[in-house]
């Protein structure tokens, strides 16, 4: 980013002007403004590494309850519409307008404006590819759910029939607070192991693996332990909680990594995994 | 121009367009059915993440009780619908609905909420005899979406992600039969020429062509608007739902309009205008906040246009005479929605408005999800008839996943003794000019959504009046002419602007079956009211038809066939089921 060209598009009254190179765009038509403004820079480009990254300064018009996304669609319907982004439900379900805002992965959807300060940095998700501007590509995520096997594989006997599973159940209790994943893919942006080792399953994967272990309809059991217990997965969680901390669903994947870790060790899946990982599982 | 060089082609069985609940369940069964056919699940967005099945959040109406029957929810569907649902589409509904909720269970690993007992729990939802709406917290949807893509991504199924379908391709020589659909890649702006033996409308409808709606908003009535262009027959298009308790943030801002769920009335909250009254005393006293959807909007809608409204056009829904810590426990999801907004659910009103968030009417089908065009099936909210003229909450996700079900099970049976027939290279190239005719220079979508959204709101709304519908057609004709014209500058690649100019062309076009049929049906029912003929005729109940010939939309009215049920008879027995609706 060039400091002096932001100093200088600061000081000029239009909106949508690109801090490198110098200002360009037309300004919309000019007149006071009558609500308060902030700031957004957003980042624009192509896949990381293009020559034309770069970060386009929109000033938006505030008000009250207006969220990130409100102001992507403000942006992008009036200002430039070139700006690209993702977003479906805008209400936190979909799991697909993540980015990072100031430097922190969060929903556009449910993010007020409020509170950012009077300039808003909105950049893509660390850790994903970027398609375009703020649109990521997800697939190497939803790669790492299929490497962990995300997805019931049916005893026979549990499908005849809906499973008793009680409220009050170990069962229900484990996976109650694991099992409202919407995928958006913030645990991951903020894994800093995702960062170092493009490898490792990463929180949702796991967290999906976690339930899983503890469902009684599922017939995997020890088997899917196994495959999510090793050096990329599990075992390489170091326990910092960024994915806690910036879950906005309040899912604890580390809670989670913990359980499997645990059941690893109780089983003496760890010892066994070690047996066939030799030289591979840490600690071994 | 273009050329060649931005057009791949495909072949495959199955080609199923969307990936909400009618799309992920066709391609679940298809692929069951049969492994060795070929599915294609092409999503307008991300896989599982696109449409409102992922949206939906108090449940699943289904009959699991002992002291329930399908009987039992076959007549309040049919109630609800006020009499001019398909009986037998109702009756599929009703009756495979238990078979299907079981199978998100036990198949796709779905975790529904439990009683004590550890048995599925229903929780009460509004218009029914019976609490009988299966639920995950308050939160359903996404259940259901994220269970079944993970047992499609097991299976291997084919998805293309971020790939809208532009046109449906005719035979070569049998124009009459659907033998594909042209794509768009909107992450490349490629095309992609997909030559299948069956195809699938699953693109979830969605009102968004309204000022406030509910719905994801990447939907833009695509499918039926690509089936009208095709010759598709459409039903009761009029019937268009409110939902009378979209949250209200302010004007304009993007989470206007999501819901508050129904839930909240089924457990006993109260709605209130700007003076405290609660309202419903005047409209429905006997079911009060309970009454279904139409009635509870409409009259929301009237407190607001009456001046009983909050300064910024709402009304409140309160919970909090349930208890905070109940109303914390039982809607965690809506709690922290609110929250998020700066709103305390728990401890006192919110504001809220009827939104525009299911369309009732869509392509006409057969209880195999067959449209009138060979080749061609639709589910879920691209097709018309099972709710009549108002759907209950909790038939939606219903409806979705269980004609899913059905069309993925009637194409595999079709696709594995039926040829491939190629698709009209013509009728690809008309589609392929037309989409690229979109970019360039001209006039910007956003604003002729925007007067299309406003039309739609204030001229074939909540409340309409013949002499309304007609200045908001002459409206509609406008906005088409312009929308005809609207271009999007910029490149292929992911270019917003240029989806959605496709996207008006597409909901104008649809608004006009609305308004259309709208104007033909000069009575009031379920969510169709006019005030100019406000009485519901008891005489003759019809159904509208429209389809088009030549440029021409032709309308028609059919009596409605009381297959199983007359409304007269009630409450007569059933008319004994068809075995083969037996699942």
């Amino acid at each position: 980013m060039n400091e002096e060209a932001q100093q200088l598009s600061e000081g000029t009254p239009e909106s949508g002007a690109q801090e490198e190179p110098a200002p360009e765009k037309e300004a919309p038509e000019e007149k006071a403004p009558t609500r308060p403004t902030v700031r957004v820079r957003i980042r624009r480009g192509a896949a990381a590494g293009d020559p034309d990254e770069r970060f386009d300064v929109f000033q938006v018009e505030t008000g009250p309850r207006m969220t990130v996304l409100d102001a992507l669609v403000a942006v992008q319907s009036v200002q430039d519409a070139t700006l690209s982004f993702r977003y479906s439900c805008r209400v936190g379900m979909c799991g697909t307008c993540a980015l990072k805002v100031n430097g922190r992965p969060a929903w556009a959807c449910r993010t007020l404006l409020g509170g950012l300060g009077d300039e808003i940095t909105l950049e893509p998700l660390t850790n994903f590819p970027v398609l375009s501007d703020l649109a990521v590509d997800m697939s190497p995520f939803f790669e790492k759910m299929k490497r962990a096997r995300g997805w019931l594989e049916p005893t026979g006997l549990a499908e005849k029939a809906p499973a008793l599973i009680a409220p009050n159940s170990r069962e229900r209790k484990r996976i109650e607070p694991h099992i409202e994943c919407i995928t958006c893919g913030i645990c991951y942006a903020s894994c800093s192991i995702v960062g170092h080792d493009s490898d490792y399953l990463g929180p949702a994967a796991l967290n999906r693996a976690y339930t899983l272990v503890n469902d009684s309809r599922d017939a995997l059991g020890l088997e899917r332990l196994l495959e999510v217990c090793t050096e990329d997965g599990a075992w390489r969680c170091h326990s910092q909680y960024n994915c806690t901390e910036s879950c906005p669903k309040g899912i604890s994947p580390t809670g989670a990594i913990k359980g499997l870790k645990r059941r690893a060790v109780s089983g003496g899946v760890k010892r066994f995994a070690a047996s066939i990982f030799r030289g591979r599982a840490p600690g071994a | 121009m273009w050329g060649n060089a931005l057009l791949r082609t495909m072949k495959t069985d199955i080609l199923i367009l969307g990936s909400g609940g009618a799309g992920l369940l066709a391609a679940l069964a298809a692929h069951t059915q049969n492994p060795a056919l070929d599915v294609t699940v092409a999503v307008k967005g991300l896989f599982g993440k696109s449409g409102c099945t992922r949206m939906v959040q108090g449940g699943y109406n289904v009959a699991l009780a002992e002291t329930d029957s399908v009987e039992n929810h076959f007549l309040d569907t049919l109630q609800g619908g006020a009499w001019i649902n398909d009986q037998e589409l109702a009756w599929t509904l009703v009756s495979r609905a238990p078979g299907c909720v079981e199978r998100l269970e036990t198949v796709c690993g779905c975790f529904f909420d439990r009683n004590e007992d550890g048995t599925i729990h229903q929780k009460a939802f509004a218009g029914q005899s019976f609490d009988r709406t299966v639920h995950k917290g308050d939160l359903t949807g996404i259940e259901i979406t994220n269970r079944v893509a993970e047992q499609l991504t097991r299976r291997g199924v084919d998805v293309l992600e971020e790939t809208r379908a532009v046109a449906l391709l005719p035979a070569r020589r049998e124009p009459e039969r659907i033998a594909g659909a042209l794509l768009l890649d909107i992450q490349s702006g490629e095309f992609i020429a997909v030559n299948a033996k069956c195809t699938l409308l699953a693109t979830g409808g969605g009102p968004t062509l309204y000022k406030i709606s509910a719905c994801a908003q990447e939907l833009a009535t695509d499918g039926m608007a690509i089936a009208w262009e095709a010759g598709a027959s459409f039903c009761d298009m009029e019937m268009v739902q409110f939902h009378p308790t979209g949250i209200l943030t302010g004007d304009g801002l993007q989470i206007t309009g999501t819901l508050l769920e129904e839930g909240l009335r089924g457990a006993g909250g109260h709605l209130k205008n700007a003076a405290g009254e609660r309202y419903m005393e005047r409209y429905d006293p006997e079911r009060m906040e309970r009454a279904t959807r139409d009635v509870v909007s409409r009259a929301g809608y009237t407190e607001i246009i009456e001046g009983r409204g909050t300064e910024r056009g709402g009304v409140f829904i309160d919970v909090s005479h349930l208890g905070k810590s109940f109303v914390r426990k039982n809607f965690k999801g809506m709690v922290e929605r609110c929250a998020d907004l700066g709103y305390d659910l728990a401890g006192g009103p919110v504001e809220v408005t009827p939104t525009a968030h299911y369309m009732m009417g869509g392509v006409k089908i057969d209880t195999a999800c067959r449209t009138n065009l060979p080749g061609l099936y639709a589910a879920g909210e691209d097709a018309g008839g099972t709710h009549g003229a108002n759907r209950l909450g909790g038939n939606g996700v219903a409806n979705a996943t269980v004609f899913g079900e059905i069309a993925g099970e009637a194409m595999a049976e079709e696709a594995a003794d039926s040829p491939l027939l190629p698709y009209d290279a013509e009728a690809l190239a008309n589609a392929e000019e037309k989409t690229l005719d979109a970019l360039g220079e001209g006039e910007s979508p956003y604003p002729i959504r925007a007067e299309l959204k406003d039309a739609m709101w204030n001229k074939v709304g909540l409340i309409r009046n013949g002499a309304e519908v007609q200045s908001g057609v002459r409206l509609l004709h406008d906005l088409k002419r312009r929308a005809a014209d609207a271009r999007a500058a910029g490149g292929r690649a992911y270019n917003l602007a240029w989806q959605h100019t496709l996207d008006v062309k597409n909901q104008v076009s649809v608004a006009e079956l609305i308004a259309y049929s709208a104007l033909e049906r000069d009575e009031s029912r379920g969510s169709h009211y006019r005030d100019d003929c406000p009485h519901t005729g008891d005489e003759d109940l019809y159904n509208v038809y429209i389809k088009k010939e030549g440029d021409a939309a032709v309308i028609e009215r059919k009596p409605v066939a009381f297959s199983r049920l007359n409304p007269k008879a009630e409450p007569a027995a059933l008319v004994e089921p068809d075995p083969n609706f037996i699942d």
